[in-house]
């Protein structure tokens, strides 16, 4: 009896002991976005968000930076989004449903654009956006962000449609639908919780995306928090609770709606890989 | 799997006939939109840097290239500073993938056993992959203040405390606070992954071999990690490829520096291009990495193949 409360007792210390390394950073970074220069500064940390001290927050949203950085973001995320769902689904059908020449090239290349770093296909990208007047613009950053996620969108769908039966496809081709209706009215419909799960990976690709939107972009209006967030590194002139209270609200999103498809997306993610 | 499509394709073929959109040309009117996109947005740009990385070429004149064949490659595999990036490349991919997959399975364990608040633990557990990498750096480099970071103060209060706690700064542990901070963003992946891989091993299966006096270490051998290996395998590929590409984290918290110290293949690229502005040298950089990640897909493709053969025996 009391070994197995000592075996439970260690447990559950064990397991508190990993949820507090696994949050203590972003922790971290609410408790000093509302410090107290003194207690920042202190010979002694203060633990503690001290919620007196909320001068950080309100820097943040009245500076103006903070919120165009933001809706920059929330362009370029939900652009990408929608782009790189709109192609994805038919991809994806055609993956799942079709067998035709070139669907092994197809499948290999889609994996394969896994191992591109984005910091290798700067430079060509940014000689073709220069020749279309891309740079400095969202739909610049839109384009390149799609292409990087859209391979991922379409293996999760392709799982996703995969798992869809075949025979309620038979019984709208008796009825003499085409394929395109039968994948807007009969598939999309119930893949929705995947297309749900593709579209968070989509947007959050987009909006926590750094080396095209630090490239691509010169004029400060059109900058996203990405960037923005960035540029606070190894810069003094901000105070820290005002930074931090930036990258908390950049952050904030990103988590919880992880949280909120977290299941989706595991479960995409690997039926993507390993059948892929 | 392509025999079971053959039989089937003749009946859908004949369902079809009528409209000649239904035929055999409707996968590819499906999938032209998105091929065409990718083939733009990487391919095209893919096909560009090959050709680059043959090329002397400036950032400052990039339309004038001249070609000089395997010049770059020649140049780059004769440098001392390179040969030292592979190296920092190889010890980071390692003890990334090893460190996040290891203690990914760890907490997985942890997390299998039924207890109350379990959900709420679990997704807990999974904040810091749900962190971008920006934020990530953002905070890093706050928390390893040498005079206010948190880290310092607590290094310092055990004892361990680095003289000056210019953590970032210093040669030798600036590389391992960047492994710290990616198995620390890594690990949760690992264990989410691995949970739902746990849940089905067979209950029955570890009961009879506990009953039968077995003890922990030997079942999991024995039963767990049998039906969990090819999810660790898969996990430790897609971990391995995306830490040869990883960029912003490390490139935010120390750009590669102090002297080179926490410079991978990647960092590498980008410095010779934007820095140097050598594109031809950054382009033959980063087709190192390309064929690398390459070489470990057809790698692990073999030992999976390998282990499958060994498995039907």
């Amino acid at each position: 009896m009391s070994r197995l409360r000592i075996g439970l007792t260690l447990r559950i210390v064990t397991v508190l002991f990993v949820i507090g390394i696994a949050v203590f950073p972003l922790y971290w970074m609410f408790v000093t976005a509302l410090s107290s220069d003194s207690d920042l500064f202190a010979a002694d940390a203060r633990l503690f968000p001290d919620f007196s001290q909320f001068t950080g927050f309100v820097d943040a949203l009245t500076g103006g930076d903070t919120l165009r950085w933001l809706r920059n973001s929330l362009v370029i995320a939900a652009g990408t989004t929608v782009l790189s769902i709109g192609l994805g689904i038919p991809l994806g059908y055609a993956l799942s449903r079709f067998s035709f020449v070139g669907k092994t090239l197809m499948t290999v290349a889609l994996l394969l654009t896994q191992m591109l770093p984005e910091a290798l296909m700067v430079v060509p990208l940014f000689a073709l956006f220069n020749r279309f007047d891309l740079l400095d613009s969202l739909t610049g950053l839109i384009l390149a962000n799609s292409a990087f996620v859209l391979p991922i969108v379409a293996l999760i769908l392709k799982g996703a449609i995969d798992g869809v039966p075949r025979e309620l496809e038979e019984a709208g081709r008796v009825d003499g639908a085409r394929p395109f209706t039968m994948l807007v009215r009969i598939n999309v419909p119930l893949i929705a919780p995947s297309i749900a799960a593709a579209a968070v990976i989509a947007f959050f690709h987009a909006w926590n995306e750094y080396v095209f939107a630090v490239t691509f972009i010169y004029a400060p209006q059109m900058q996203p928090a990405s960037v923005g967030i960035a540029s606070f590194i190894g810069e003094v002139g901000t105070p820290v609770q005002t930074v931090m209270a930036v990258a908390f609200m950049f952050t904030l999103p990103a988590v919880a709606f992880y949280l909120f498809a977290q299941k989706y997306v595991v479960a995409g993610m690997t039926a993507g890989a390993v059948k892929g | 799997m392509t025999v079971l499509e053959h039989t089937r394709a003749p009946q859908t073929e004949a369902g079809r006939r009528r409209s000649p959109l239904g035929s055999r040309w409707t996968p590819y009117l499906f999938l032209a939109p998105a091929a065409l996109f990718i083939a733009i947005f990487q391919g095209v740009p893919l096909a560009q840097q090959v050709f680059l990385s043959f090329t002397k070429t400036s950032l400052l004149n990039p339309t004038n290239s001249t070609w000089v064949g395997l010049e770059n490659y020649a140049h780059i595999f004769g440098d001392d500073d390179f040969r030292r990036t592979l190296l920092i490349t190889l010890v980071y991919v390692v003890v990334c993938v090893v460190g996040s997959v290891g203690s990914g399975l760890l907490v997985a364990l942890l997390l299998n056993r039924g207890f109350r608040g379990r959900g709420v633990a679990r997704a807990l557990v999974t904040v810091p992959w749900a962190a971008p990498a920006i934020a990530v750096a953002l905070i890093a480099t706050w928390m390893l203040n040498p005079q206010y970071g948190i880290v310092n103060r607590f290094l310092d209060a055990v004892g361990l405390g680095v003289a000056g706690g210019a953590i970032l700064d210093s040669q030798t542990y600036a590389l391992p606070a960047i492994l710290v901070t990616t198995t620390w963003q890594l690990f949760p992946l690992a264990s989410v992954v691995l949970l739902s891989a746990l849940q089905g091993v067979p209950k029955d299966l570890t009961e009879a071999a506990t009953m039968d006096g077995a003890g922990r270490w030997w079942t999991f051998r024995a039963v767990t990690w049998q039906v969990i290996k090819p999810t660790v395998g898969l996990l430790a590929l897609l971990m391995t490829i995306w830490s040869i590409r990883r960029f912003e984290l490390i490139w935010l918290m120390t750009k590669g520096g102090p002297v080179g110290s926490t410079e991978t293949l990647v960092i590498d690229l980008y410095a010779q291009a934007f820095d140097s502005k050598q594109l031809g040298t950054a382009a033959a950089i980063g087709m190192v990495g390309v064929v690398i990640s390459l070489i470990v897909i057809a790698g692990s493709r073999f030992v999976a193949r390998a282990a499958e053969k060994e498995n039907t025996r």
